[in-house]
């Protein structure tokens, strides 16, 4: 409620601000998707046998509405971006159904003076060029972008921009909770941010710092290097303490560990991307995650599980792994007429490999059709084949 | 001996005002097309074909300063709310729901011929070293023809022969060639438009054609509602691109 007061203040402040500048602009975009997923689960899976645990959906038929609006002046720029979805999905146990209408992102934001602004509403908080993860966000280390159907949702946030010329930007934020559908207890709410960005003539680097309440800080760090035309280099670092961690001693005589919070660990992410003459580009990214498991203590975990339902799948750690191989081979973003994307993860704890292929080919000015496709390549104590062994979407999006 | 004196320097001296200089030349040309402004904004349609294929048409919002641009897709609505943000060397895109911005290599056309630095304000003054290689006819116009080499990896093209009108002071054609000295592209350019500043009225470029030397293939840019003012540096701000 204060969120939103605060935004409603500064729409006041801005309209003041504003109101000699009567040249506003507006802008939107209305997005349709209707897709339809067909998922084979793992009758034999340790973590979910015969699904009778986590029930997920065998199959799910999915209409949603992506509008986006922009209404903005040289001082007041106002923006936000609504889902409506409904989705019908079946397994061995029925059909089920859901509906549900959000804002994943908004924001009112006033140019306060030269250089400086300040914003509210429920931003995405995401940066570094990471493709697999994005180690430096204190809130989006799983980055959806080894998802391309999944749209990430906004913190709420008040942030204080400063950005005194082209290379050079700092932002404080006031992180009011994690937005839509976060987990809870949020352990973000009522949390700090600052960050600070350079942009050179090839190199772009950022710092971040992150406190909440209860936990310890988050320091984390991204640069990239464009060394050529065609070849880049990046890296994303971070320091972090995660608000649970379900430990896994290697002797798998021991029970699990539930340790709130969990132990500081470093996660660090390498990577580079080099681009074809055809705007074809290929991503390797190798992530060192510090709060995985070991090749040992992963091995306990599911031998572990074999004896404990439930808990091993419902504190499962955000990578179950500790090292990481990840290739991205992809079309040109720029293309007008489709696009392709190859995915290829190894997880180098457990030696698991998964499979995933996206395309989209454009069939009207309006209209496309798009496909995802994820086989994973591992047995059921390994990351990539615990609950399921294939998984097809298939979909149109239409723009209107 | 001194009058003789006087009179050789006094020679030298017209000699000097006379001949034209280079960058001063490239420099005002600039202008023209954006460079050396406090900002600009406009918008460009973009209609590219390749052989016998026509591709859709393009309409983007561009807000440039010097070397860094943000160009925003208005169509096709499919990508509207696209953005690519260029800061010097580094670029990145995004699109409305995309989870972070994406760095993208400057090998990445925008579309058909155009580079992103077609887009952007031109900056030749600053980019390349030029030298005078006499002058030419274009299309009956006499023109000063540049010889341009980059001064740096930002630059967008390793070498450009560039005619610049000795009349209008505006590049009215374009050579683009590889660092091998292999021609890529050639452009035209049009100055439809007039903008105003420091108190004068300028022409302003209305249309670039940029064809392809070796394939059958050419893009066409038209420059319209073009508006000169200061941009702020936070609209080049990643953090801020939403």
């Amino acid at each position: 409620m204060r969120h939103f007061a605060g935004a409603v203040l500064l729409l006041v402040c801005a309209h003041s601000a504003s109101a000699d500048d009567s040249d506003w602009r507006t802008s939107g975009d209305v997005t349709l998707y209707t897709y339809a997923n067909r998922m084979t689960l793992r009758d034999d899976s340790v973590l979910n046998p015969y699904n009778q645990i986590a029930r997920l959906p065998q199959a799910s038929d999915v209409a949603e509405l992506r509008a986006g609006f922009k209404l903005d002046n040289e001082t007041v720029r106002i923006t936000g971006r609504f889902i409506g979805s409904t989705r019908e999905m079946r397994n061995g146990f029925g059909t089920s159904s859901r509906s549900e209408g959000y804002a994943s992102l908004w924001q009112v934001r006033v140019r306060a003076a030269e250089g400086w602004n300040v914003a509210a509403g429920r931003d995405v908080l995401n940066w570094g060029a990471g493709q697999f993860r994005s180690p430096s966000s204190p809130f989006y280390f799983d980055n959806g972008r080894t998802d391309p159907m999944r749209e990430l949702v906004g913190m709420d946030v008040a942030k204080l921009s400063w950005t005194p010329d082209m290379q050079n930007s700092a932002m404080l934020a006031r992180v009011v909770r994690s937005g839509y559908g976060a987990a809870q207890p949020d352990a973000w709410r009522n949390s700090w941010l600052a960050k600070f960005d350079t942009r050179g003539d090839e190199i772009a680097w950022g710092m971040v710092a992150a406190k909440a309440p209860h936990l310890g800080a988050f320091y984390g760090a991204h640069g990239q290097y464009t060394m050529s035309d065609e070849l880049m280099l990046y890296g994303e670092w971070s320091s972090s303490v995660l608000p649970v961690a379900l430990g896994s001693p290697a002797d798998s005589a021991q029970p699990y560990l539930i340790q709130s919070p969990a132990p500081r660990g470093n996660a660090t992410l390498a990577g580079s991307s080099y681009t074809f003459e055809s705007g074809q580009s290929l991503a390797m990214e190798y992530l060192h995650d510090g709060h995985g498991y070991t090749q040992a203590e992963e091995a306990a975990y599911f031998q572990r599980a074999t004896t404990q339902f439930g808990l091993p799948l419902g504190l499962m750690p955000r990578l179950l792994g500790r090292d990481y191989f990840h290739a991205v081979w992809q079309a040109n973003m720029m293309s007008e007429t489709g696009y392709w994307r190859l995915m290829y993860t190894r997880n180098l704890t457990d030696d698991g490999n998964e499979f995933a292929a996206y395309g989209e080919i454009t069939l009207h000015a309006h209209l496309s059709l798009y496909a995802l496709a994820v086989l994973p390549l591992g047995n059921v104590r390994q990351e990539a084949g615990m609950l399921f062994t294939r998984s097809f979407t298939v979909g149109l999006k239409s723009s209107i | 001996m001194r009058r003789i004196v006087s009179l050789v320097l006094f020679a030298v001296s017209v000699a000097a005002m006379a001949a034209p200089d280079a960058h001063s030349i490239l420099k005002e040309s600039d202008q023209a097309r954006g460079g050396g402004l406090p900002g600009i904004v406009w918008e460009i349609k973009l209609q590219s074909h390749d052989g016998d294929r026509q591709d859709e048409p393009q309409r983007i919002l561009v807000k440039a300063v010097d070397d860094s641009s943000v160009a925003e897709t208005q169509e096709p609505v499919r990508f509207k709310g696209s953005k690519i943000l260029q800061v010097e060397r580094n670029m990145w895109m995004t699109r409305p729901g995309l989870s972070k911005p994406i760095p993208i290599s400057p090998r990445q056309r925008m579309s058909g011929q155009a580079s992103n630095g077609d887009i952007a304000a031109t900056n030749y003054a600053g980019d390349y070293d030029a030298e005078l290689a006499g002058t030419e006819k274009v299309d009956g116009e006499e023109c000063h023809v540049l010889n341009l080499t980059a001064k740096h990896k930002r630059a967008t093209y390793d070498k450009i022969r560039y005619w610049v009108s000795v009349q209008r002071t505006v590049g009215v054609k374009a050579e683009f060639y590889s660092v091998s000295g292999k021609l890529l592209k050639t452009a035209t350019f049009e100055y439809g438009n007039t903008i105003e500043h420091d108190g004068r009225r300028i022409p302003f470029i209305s249309r670039m054609t940029i064809r392809d030397a070796l394939i059958d293939a050419e893009t066409v840019m038209e420059f319209g509602t073009v508006k000169v003012k200061k941009v702020a540096a936070s609209e080049f701000d990643l953090g801020q691109m939403q």
